[in-house]
C-alpha cells in the first residue's frame, strides 16, 4: 500500500505493562489511532522485557493506519545498571548516587548511536554523560 | 483534551485542580537533550513518557527523517487527584531541569504544565472515524458504528489498524470507487481479483463483496496478511495472502488493483502487466500528480491501453486494458 506519513514519535513505556492511559492514550488518541491494538501488541512484543522501558517509535500514516518499531532502552537504564543502582534509584538531589567510568559511557554511547541521532560517537557519549550526570551519576575515569 | 487555559492560573496553583484529571509536563528540548528530558520526567511519571521529534518527509511521504535541527517535545503525566504531590512533582521536575541546564547540553526550554481531562482513552480514537459512503453505494463502515442501509448499498466491514487501507486516504478511495466502476460495467461478477500491496485488505474485500470470485492479495509488510484475513472474515468473505511481492504465481487475474506509489509501480510495470489475463484490467493507485505521465509511459511500454484517469486532491488513479489478443 502507499503509506504516506504523517507524523512519527516515540513513546517509553514499561515492557509488557502499556496501557491506553497517558502518555499513550494522550499521544495517539488525537491522531485516531487504534489504541488498544497498539498496547497489545506492544505488551506482546516486550512481554519478556518486563521490569525495562523499551520505547517505541511509531509511524502515523495519512490515512491513521499506524506501525511501530521498538528501540534501544533510554540511556537512563543502561546507566542506573552499568552504576548498579537499583530501578527508580535515580534522585534529583545533587549528591553523587553512584559511578561509571568512560569506557562504560562509550559502551552505552555505542549501543544507543542508532537510536540518539547523533552525528558521532563523541556527540553520542556527551548527550549520555548529560543524562547521568542529571541522575546524581558521576563519571570517572 | 488539551486545556491549555488552564496553564494561565494562579501562578501558585499552576492550574492543578482536583479531580479525573491527568497533569500533562512538558519541554521542548533540542535532541541532544531529550534522553535526559526524558529520564527526569519519567521520575515523577510512572507511566512513561512521549518524544514527538521535527522531522522532514522523504521518498515521496514514504519516509520520514528525525530533523536533527528542530527541538523535540517531551511530554509526561502525573495523575491529577493528589494536588499536592502534584504540586510537588511539578516544583522538583523544574529543580532537575534546571540543573540539566548546567551540563553543558543544548537548549532545553521552560517546563509547561496543562490540565488534560480524563477521557475513555481505549475509543476516543475512534471518533476519528466515521461512517464513509465512497462513489454511489459502497459504504465503509467501521465495526463499531451502525449504518442505516439503503436498497443497494454495499456495505464494508472494517477494523482500522496496524495496515494501511482504512479509506481515509485518496488514494484509497479513488480505487475503491474504481471498483465500483468495474462491478457497473459486470466486470466484478466470479472475476478473479489480485490485490498488490493489499494493507488492510480493504480493496479486495471490496471487489469480494461487488460479486469476485477469487481474491489474491500480496504485500510485504506481514502485518497484512493478518489484518485482511480479518477483515474479510468480517464481511463473510475468504482472501489468499501472502507476504510478499510479484510474482503472485497464481494468475493470469481478470482484474488487478495496486495501490503503491509511482516509483514503485513503475519498477512493477512488466510484473503487474504479467499478472493480467488478455483483455483483463489494471487499476494503479497512489500516483502523485507530478509523476502521472512516468507511470502511464511505463504501462504504455508494457501493451497496456490506458482506458480512464480519476482524480482527488493532487492524487491519480489510471486505469489499464491489457490486449484482448
Amino acid at each position: 500500500m502507499a503509506k504516506k506519513i504523517r507524523i512519527i514519535l516515540t513513546l517509553q513505556l514499561p515492557a509488557g505493562k502499556a496501557t491506553p492511559a497517558p502518555p499513550v492514550g494522550t499521544a495517539l488518541g488525537p491522531h485516531g489511532i487504534n489504541i488498544v491494538e497498539f498496547t497489545k501488541s506492544y505488551n506482546e512484543k516486550t512481554a519478556d522485557k518486563a521490569g525495562q522501558i523499551i520505547p517505541a517509535e511509531i509511524t502515523v500514516f495519512e490515512d491513521r493506519s499506524f506501525s511501530f518499531i521498538l528501540k534501544t532502552p533510554p540511556a537512563a537504564d543502561l546507566l542506573r545498571k552499568a552504576a548498579g543502582l537499583d530501578k527508580g534509584g535515580a534522585t534529583p538531589k545533587r549528591e553523587t548516587v553512584g559511578k561509571v567510568t568512560r569506557d562504560q559511557l562509550r559502551e552505552i554511547a555505542a549501543v544507543k548511536m542508532s537510536d540518539l541521532n547523533a552525528n558521532d560517537m563523541d556527540a553520542a557519549a556527551r548527550q549520555i554523560e548529560g543524562t547521568a550526570r542529571s541522575m546524581g551519576i558521576e563519571v570517572v575515569g | 483534551m488539551v486545556d491549555e487555559g488552564l496553564t494561565s492560573g494562579p501562578p501558585d496553583d499552576e492550574g492543578l485542580t482536583a479531580g479525573d484529571t491527568w497533569i500533562e509536563l512538558s519541554v521542548r528540548a533540542d535532541l541532544e537533550a531529550v534522553e535526559a528530558v526524558s529520564e527526569i520526567l519519567s521520575r515523577f511519571a510512572p507511566g512513561g513518557t512521549s518524544v514527538q521529534p521535527g522531522f522532514e518527509l522523504i521518498d515521496e511521504g514514504l519516509g520520514a527523517r528525525i530533523d536533527p535541527n528542530q527541538p523535540a517535545i517531551v511530554r509526561a503525566y502525573l495523575p491529577g487527584r493528589d494536588r499536592t504531590a502534584a504540586r510537588l512533582a511539578v516544583r522538583q521536575a523544574r529543580e532537575a531541569l534546571g540543573h540539566l541546564q548546567a551540563f553543558n547540553l543544548r537548549p532545553i526550554g521552560e517546563l509547561d504544565v496543562s490540565v488534560v481531562h480524563e477521557a475513555d482513552w481505549a475509543h476516543a480514537w475512534k471518533a476519528h472515524f466515521p461512517v464513509l459512503r465512497i462513489g454511489r453505494r459502497l459504504v465503509i463502515r467501521p465495526t463499531w458504528r451502525r449504518h442505516r442501509r439503503r436498497a443497494d448499498d454495499v456495505v464494508l466491514a472494517l477494523d482500522p489498524g496496524m495496515a494501511f487501507g482504512t479509506g481515509l486516504h485518496p488514494t484509497t478511495r479513488l480505487c475503491l470507487a474504481g471498483l465500483e466502476h468495474w462491478a457497473d460495467e459486470g466486470l466484478c461478477a466470479a472475476a478473479r481479483v489480485l490485490d498488490v500491496g493489499c494493507g488492510s485488505g480493504i480493496l479486495m474485500i471490496a471487489a469480494g463483496l461487488f460479486g469476485a470470485g477469487q481474491l489474491v492479495g500480496v504485500d510485504t509488510d506481514p502485518i497484512a496478511v493478518e489484518a485482511s484475513a480479518a477483515n474479510a472474515a468480517r464481511n463473510d468473505l475468504v482472501v489468499d495472502v501472502r507476504n510478499g511481492s510479484l510474482p503472485s504465481r497464481s494468475g493470469p487475474f481478470d482484474l488487478v488493483v495496486a495501490n503503491l506509489i509511482a516509483s514503485l509501480l513503475i519498477a512493477l510495470a512488466s510484473d503487474l502487466q504479467a499478472e493480467l489475463r488478455p483483455g483483463g484490467r489494471l487499476l494503479a493507485s497512489g500516483i502523485f500528480i507530478d509523476r502521472e505521465r512516468d507511470v502511464r509511459n511505463a504501462f504504455e511500454s508494457e501493451g497496456l491501453r490506458p482506458l480512464r484517469r480519476t482524480a482527488e486532491g493532487e492524487w491519480i488513479a489510471l486505469e489499464f486494458e491489457r490486449s484482448p489478443i
